[in-house]
């Protein structure tokens, strides 16, 4: 039994069962001319020792292959999880193995809050919400001023680090939330396309419904909730949005506006989401949520936005 | 020669630009040149479950215009039946719009010796013409005939004069697809009554051979030389298995050498991406040249894929015996020097194919009275012969057109062609010369 450079397990050790490629070590066929008769009468092939580096383990999705030598037709693109084809994902148009992240670069997990560039619209409004504090979100209240430094610049009033900061209450009443716990809790958010969002919204109809729909494939991604804050959106160079969870896709759901809505680490280590103004809106667990009001979230809510997205928020 | 006695070679240029799919390779398979390097256990016949001939003769009332037919026919019959070898089963069926066993009388087989043998020479010397023709019949009544015997190697020669008028082509479609895999059977035509399209379905589809046979006088030596080459098979149901790997399909696979005979629909699926194609049965010294085409899935640059793995397999009651291999490779390179070259064997089993497609389609032109289109495709017709050197074909062309130009093809359709050679031409449209390597 040998395994091939994709991992894929062969009886045959000469070239994989599964997927054809030469397996490592194994001679490389002898004639270099173009046009050459290679005779094989059974099953041993002679040649000379193959030159190229074995290949490393097979590769991880969302990891940039260095060589590209190490195909893996039918990995799914980093970007928009299409099976790859060539070198060149023939949906999205992503380069395989070239040196790029998945995405034009993401905000450091760790900092203690991503460096916005100034955002056309003013955000968070001007209003009497107060802003979120903008700590790292498994931090109780810091004992010291000093534990706030290199916060965000927003303009926002300096907030106190007591987590008594009263948000809006949301509209629909919830049970209130218990404290966090004193160990991090990791927040993950699981985009998806939600078949029965979409037949709602369907069912609901206007004016440009004829253009929304489903889509035939859905990879479903995870993000990890980090930073004080995640913009959902889809991402526009021309007015310098650049949302931490973008939804561009393709698949692209033409419902979900440029920037959507925003995730909000609150004080007490949870995420809360905020609609600043999207087009179409944004629903929380069934329910549309106001504009501008902060809704907490529990582990297993399900936020549905545009056409057919669901986000689910995970507590884990 | 490896031990089965068969050898599988592969043509190609194996090297794909960036990004490319497309993989051809001519596949040559040879059997050992004496009956004793081959691995199966001596001639067929010699034990009691080896070899079953079927010798079927057309007896519609038109064999007796003129009489001359059915006289060939009886005396072709009789030579058949003495080149038989002693231990085989045999027998002898007359079609007519029904089929009826001759000899043995009651529809079982006869062991060949020199008793049975005067025997059915007997029975057949009292064969007489009259009634309809109904090949389905006679094809039907072979195989239960061959049904009730435990054989290796069936084979079945089959003799026509006329057109198949007393039964419907489903009918008879039907009852060929009931023989498949079952019998394989050489067809001649007598005479130019019949139909070539007619009887090239019933041999393609089993297996065999089909020709015209113009003048009854040629019909002996004809018959001889087919139940000579049925009795010198070995192997029998031997397939060509092809294996491609995910993602990957296959585009045709089609004999090209001695003749072309198109596989590609005749594929049955045998595990995981992959299935067989029938070749039939093998005896020794016969070579064979395969042009097969795959689609991949293109892999990186530098990366070396196996675009097929061709394995030629026996598959008899006993299990299947692997009698050769054959690997259909592909490279990626940025070297265009290498990835741009055609590989002249691909090349010329390509414009051999092309070129049986295109008598094939001229003289069908040509008969439903468009003589810009036959004139066209039999130019390129004689075009291609030429430039392969495939100087049998150029021959029988020569009767049908006259060559104006050879090199480009210009021709000019004859008023007058005997049918015999529009006939000729279109039974041996499918001879291929062999690709000079």
């Amino acid at each position: 039994m040998a395994i091939c450079p994709k991992g894929h397990d062969s009886a045959n050790d000469d070239f994989c069962d599964t997927c054809g490629l030469r397996i490592a070590g194994r001679p490389s066929p002898g004639s270099t001319e173009g046009t050459g008769s290679v005779a094989s009468g059974g099953y041993a092939d002679s040649g000379s020792p193959s030159g190229r580096p074995a290949p490393g383990p097979p590769p991880v999705m969302g990891t940039p292959s260095a060589a590209t030598g190490a195909a893996g037709a039918g990995e799914p693109c980093p970007r928009c999880g299409t099976p790859r084809v060539g070198q060149f994902c023939e949906t999205c148009g992503y380069k395989f193995g070239a040196d790029q992240p998945p995405w034009p670069p993401a905000p450091p997990a760790l900092a203690p809050s991503p460096d916005l560039s100034p955002p056309s619209t003013p955000w968070p409004p001007p209003s009497s919400q107060p802003s979120p504090s903008s700590q790292p979100p498994w931090t109780l209240a810091p004992s010291a001023p000093s534990a706030q430094s290199g916060l965000s610049t927003r303009s926002a009033p300096s907030v106190p680090s007591v987590p008594s900061v009263p948000i809006a209450q949301p509209v629909s009443p919830r049970p209130p939330l218990a404290p966090s716990s004193p160990a991090p809790a990791v927040w993950t958010a699981v985009v998806s396309a939600d078949r029965q969002y979409y037949e709602s919204v369907q069912a609901v109809g206007g004016p440009d419904m004829a253009a929304v729909s489903f889509p035939g494939y859905y990879a479903e991604r995870q993000f990890r909730l980090a930073g004080g804050q995640m913009r959902i959106g889809r991402r526009s160079v021309s007015r310098g949005i650049e949302p931490e969870i973008d939804l561009t896709g393709p698949p692209a759901d033409p419902g979900i506006s440029r920037l959507h809505a925003v995730l909000i680490a609150t004080p007490d280590g949870n995420w809360a989401v905020l609609d600043p103004g999207s087009a179409n809106g944004t629903l929380v667990n069934g329910s549309e949520i106001p504009t501008d009001v902060q809704v907490p979230l529990q582990d297993g809510d399900r936020i549905n936005l545009g056409g057919w997205t669901a986000i689910t928020v995970h507590r884990g | 020669m490896t031990e089965s006695g068969f050898t599988v070679d592969v043509d190609q240029n194996e090297y794909l630009p960036e990004g490319g799919r497309e993989v051809s390779a001519i596949v040559t398979v040879a059997s050992a040149a004496d009956a004793a390097g081959l691995a199966s256990p001596g001639p067929a016949g010699a034990e009691p479950d080896g070899s079953a001939e079927i010798i079927i003769i057309d007896c519609s009332g038109s064999m007796e215009y003129p009489r001359t037919k059915i006289a060939a026919a009886r005396a072709a019959t009789a030579a058949a039946v003495d080149v038989v070898r002693d231990g085989v089963l045999f027998s002898v069926i007359a079609g007519t719009n029904l089929a009826f066993s001759v000899f043995p009388a009651d529809g079982s087989m006869a062991r060949a010796d020199a008793s049975s043998r005067a025997a059915a020479k007997q029975a057949v010397a009292g064969l007489r013409a009259g009634g309809g023709t109904a090949i389905g019949q006679w094809l039907d009544l072979a195989r239960q005939t061959f049904a009730r015997y435990p054989a290796r190697l069936r084979h079945a020669i089959l003799l026509t004069d006329g057109k198949n008028q007393h039964e419907s082509s489903e009918q008879l479609a039907a009852t060929v697809s009931q023989c498949e895999g079952f019998f394989s059977c050489d067809c001649r035509g007598i005479g130019t009554d019949w139909e070539v399209k007619e009887l090239r379905t019933i041999s393609t589809a089993l297996l065999g051979s089909v020709d015209i046979v113009p003048d009854p006088s040629g019909l002996a030596a004809d018959f001889e030389a087919m139940m000579a080459n049925a009795m010198g098979k070995q192997v029998a149901d031997v397939v060509l298995q092809v294996w491609t790997p995910q993602h990957a399909t296959v585009k045709f696979v089609k004999q090209v050498a001695p003749t072309v005979d198109d596989l590609t629909d005749r594929r049955t699926p045998s595990g995981p991406q992959a299935g067989d194609y029938p070749t039939g049965a093998w005896g020794p010294g016969e070579s064979r040249d395969y042009h097969v085409g795959v689609e991949v899935t293109p892999a990186g640059l530098g990366d070396v894929m196996l675009a097929a793995r061709v394995k030629l397999l026996a598959k008899s009651a006993s299990g299947t015996d692997v009698l050769g291999q054959g690997l259909v490779r592909a490279t990626w390179t940025d070297d265009e020097a290498l990835s741009t070259k055609i590989n002249p064997g691909v090349a010329h089993y390509t414009g051999q194919a092309e070129l049986a497609a295109a008598i094939q389609e001229g003289l069908e032109a040509r008969k439903a009275g468009d003589e810009e289109t036959a004139t066209a495709k039999l130019g390129r017709a004689v075009a291609l012969a030429h430039q392969s050197g495939n100087e049998d074909t150029a021959k029988l062309l020569a009767k049908v057109v006259d060559v104006v130009d050879v090199e480009t093809g210009r021709v000019r359709l004859k008023k007058q062609v005997e049918d015999a050679d529009e006939m000729a031409l279109d039974t041996r449209s499918t001879k291929t010369v062999r690709a000079r390597k």
